[in-house]
């Protein structure tokens, strides 16, 4: 969707939507707000609904570092040390690999 | 023109369909295909893994032959393009030499044994040197200065290689094309000339034997049985195989647990044996000896049993499994515990069993009693009995038994079981005294060499079949001992012992389908029709294996028991294969089994003259109670699984350099990276560069 065509205030309602929505478990439509929005929110000329959309934008980066943070960690984690955990590493796995511990 | 187009089409096909046929040669170009791979598999139980191991693609390493133990520094330390793949002749296959490869730290990328042609003369055996020594009875508990071995080393020859753990592939090769290939291809390529070290391109080759177990039983249990994982497939299996039992008068089978009046003496053998690689278990002197011996005292007995009426059964019984912690000796006294068993541990009066015997004829047989158990002066007295009805039995004939005189465990045998669950009078026939007279126990040269079975050369595989070998001589004077002494012991008349006697043509027949080939006239005329696919030329591999697999001597064991102690009934095909005499018989299953075998083969024709044969022969499950009861982390009962494998395959070719590869792989990046900045600037420079001389007439948008 190209975003030049849009009114402001329809910016304004989808750049919402995806703040709203990445709250439900979903980091990935915070990913895209920051990406998207990042022009209108930072480079282009002073509109009246920009401050709101620097404020999404803004917030929807600080939740973005925190989850790629927090699933970092885990993936970390869980890599180095599953191997160890034995039957409980076991139980939280999807797939195991055959023939390695 | 649409014609024209039609033939062009039809062309192209054609051509593609010629260089889709032919195309596969370029990869016959450039790999040789090894056709007998037999690798070493892993096998877990419950504390540990062992057996070998490679990477999931298989691992590549730049071909050596080992000359001398002295050679593996260049494998180890100084060559310069590890990882090497080792081929050695099977006299360097020590357990210093693999200890040393094992810790070789990433330069060995696996090892390929050739098989000799003849057997070491100084004995090998990769087994350890106290078999079984964890789930025998003698413990802290019962013999503390008999157990693990303290007394006497039974396998002093043992290297314990098979019970250690390699992370690379072992494979073994016959000495054939295939090796010389290898062996031509080490030589013009890898061999090291006056000092310098080769060059590349060198000869490579590449051993994939990935295993899925890992760890230990507990975790591939667990993982075979994870319900939400996505691909949930099995990645190890129990060793299992089934027990062979037949009493000497038939018993009703349908009703388990204890048999009031009667009283049964268990003689047992082993069926199995292993090595160190997976498909190859010759076990001629580790379990064809017994095994040969105890059908031959069944069939000696078979008309002395019919015809008297004695006090005791006698109750055949072949165990399976018991190279791994006795699984089918344990099933089977687990099953009589828990009254799942025709009998139960109440009926047993003694246990008799054969271990190796088959080196009888140098020396005496002996006959090992447990010194603890006979400390009870009613087991002493029983034992006693046994010992001196063995001795009636010897009489006459050219065997000498004795008795070790000094205080020594049981040697590894099934009979430890028993005594696990309550006190037998029993005993075990060997034929050594402090320590195996095989020198190759559980090895791949426990054959019919090792055995002295050898025939006369330029015999036709018929006449050999039928040819008496002094090794099937001195087995048949054994089993004649034994089933003299076994029909004395069930309470029959001394007077007639003499007319029992084992068969000496049988017992050659016998060792002949064991050692040499399984696949003969004899033995296409006693074993049923839908097993004769199972029959091969080749000698029997008596590893376990898992359940899958229709195991040739567990087969084989049935069918001989089968007809040498049971009797040819003159029943039709159709009753004889749904287990009844007659239309409306409904009992005799309960009490007998009934087997259609295929028979002889009718002259000028392909019909065989099948007939059907009555016996008491059964089968029961031997799995180790660890996997009923699924607990898996027993010391109690064998954990032994075998790990599951996709395939297993070698190939040898050529390789170049790394650095070769890397300039390859730098270029190609490069010629991409180029073009796609060349194609960049013609784009955005193309009206300079494409425009024509004449002035073009624009249209107008």
């Amino acid at each position: 969707m190209n975003l030049e065509r849009l009114p402001n205030e329809e910016k304004l309602t989808l750049c919402r939507k995806y703040y709203l929505g990445g709250f439900a478990l979903l980091p990935f439509l915070w990913l895209v707000n920051v990406v998207w929005f990042f022009k209108e929110a930072f480079m282009k000329p002073p509109f009246t609904e920009q401050t709101q959309i620097k404020t999404y934008v803004k917030r929807s980066a600080l939740g973005l570092l925190f989850w790629v943070t927090v699933l970092t960690t885990w993936i970390t984690i869980y890599q180095h040390f599953r191997a160890q955990w034995g039957e409980v590493g076991d139980y939280l796995s999807f797939t195991i690999p055959l023939g390695t511990p | 023109m649409d014609l024209l187009s039609n033939k062009w089409i039809v062309y192209l096909a054609l051509c593609l369909f010629v260089a889709g046929v032919s195309c596969n040669s370029v990869e016959n170009k450039i790999y040789v295909k090894l056709n007998y791979t037999v690798p070493c598999v892993r096998l877990l139980n419950s504390t540990h893994q062992i057996g070998c191991q490679s990477s999931l693609s298989g691992d590549v390493g730049v071909l050596h032959v080992l000359e001398s133990e002295e050679n593996l520094d260049f494998v180890l330390r100084t060559g310069r393009n590890p990882p090497y793949m080792v081929i050695m002749e099977s006299s360097l296959f020590t357990r210093s030499v693999m200890m040393k490869l094992k810790n070789g730290s990433g330069r060995v990328a696996g090892v390929a044994v050739v098989e000799p042609t003849s057997n070491p003369p100084n004995g090998f055996s990769p087994h350890t040197r106290c078999p079984n020594e964890n789930t025998g009875v003698y413990s802290e508990n019962y013999g503390p200065g008999l157990a693990h071995c303290n007394t006497t080393k039974w396998n002093p020859l043992g290297n314990g290689l098979s019970y250690e753990e390699f992370d690379f592939p072992i494979f073994s090769m016959k000495d054939d094309n295939d090796t010389q290939l290898i062996r031509q291809c080490y030589m013009d390529h890898n061999r090291p000339v006056n000092g310098s070290h080769p060059q590349y391109p060198l000869c490579a080759m590449q051993l994939s034997s990935h295993m899925s177990a890992v760890t230990n039983t507990p975790t591939c249990m667990r993982r075979n049985s994870i319900n939400f994982s996505m691909s949930n497939e099995m990645v190890c299996d129990p060793l299992s195989d089934q027990n062979i039992w037949a009493p000497s008068k038939p018993l009703n089978i349908t009703q388990n647990g204890h048999k009031a009046d009667e009283s049964v003496i268990i003689v047992s053998a082993r069926l199995d044996s292993r090595s160190f690689f997976s498909e190859i278990g010759p076990g001629a002197e580790s379990a064809a000896s017994g095994l040969v011996t105890l059908l031959a005292a069944a069939h000696a007995l078979r008309n002395a049993t019919q015809d008297a009426q004695l006090d005791r059964t006698i109750f055949y019984t072949f165990f399976h499994g018991e190279t791994f912690d006795y699984i089918g000796s344990s099933k089977m006294v687990y099953d009589m515990e828990k009254n799942q068993f025709p009998i139960d541990l109440d009926n047993v009066h003694s246990v008799l069993e054969i271990g190796q015997v088959g080196f009888y004829s140098s020396s005496n047989l002996w006959l090992h009693t447990d010194p603890v158990s006979m400390r009870n002066s009613s087991i002493q007295k029983e034992v006693k009995d046994l010992i001196a009805n063995l001795n009636s039995a010897a009489v006459g004939l050219n065997v000498s038994v004795k008795e070790p005189g000094v205080t020594q465990p049981l040697p590894p045998s099934s009979f430890q079981r028993f005594l696990r669950a309550r006190p037998f009078p029993g005993v075990v026939i060997e034929d050594y005294n402090s320590s195996f007279s095989n020198k190759y126990f559980q090895s791949m040269f426990d054959n019919a060499d090792s055995l002295n079975v050898l025939y006369p050369p330029n015999l036709t595989p018929e006449e050999q079949l039928n040819h008496v070998t002094d090794t099937a001589k001195s087995l048949a004077e054994v089993a004649t001992m034994v089933a003299r002494a076994l029909f004395l012991q069930a309470g029959g008349e001394k007077t007639q012992i003499s007319s029992i006697k084992a068969d000496e043509l049988t017992v050659s027949r016998m060792l002949y389908s064991f050692l040499i080939s399984s696949n003969n006239s004899w033995t296409q005329e006693i074993v049923a029709p839908k097993d004769i696919v199972h029959l091969n030329n080749n000698t029997v591999n008596f590893y376990i294996s898992v359940e899958q697999q229709a195991s040739l001597p567990t087969i084989l064991a049935k069918y001989l028991l089968a007809n040498l102690t049971g009797s040819v009934v003159n029943v039709t095909q159709e009753n004889c294969r749904n287990q009844k005499e007659s239309e409306d018989d409904k009992e005799s299953k309960h009490l007998y089994n009934y087997i259609w075998v295929q028979g002889a083969a009718l002259p000028n024709s392909t019909e065989r003259d099948g007939f059907c044969v009555r016996s008491t022969v059964r089968w029961s499950r031997a799995i180790s109670p660890a996997f009923e009861l699924e607990n898996y982390t027993t010391s109690e009962y064998s954990t032994w699984t075998e790990s599951r494998w996709k395939e297993i395959k070698g190939r040898i070719f050529l390789v170049a350099s790394h650095d070769l590869e890397m300039l390859t792989l730098g270029v190609g990046i490069g010629v991409l990276l180029s073009s796609l900045l060349l194609t960049y600037i013609m784009s955005s420079k193309a009206d300079i560069l494409f425009s024509s001389g004449r002035e073009t007439t624009s249209a107008t948008y």
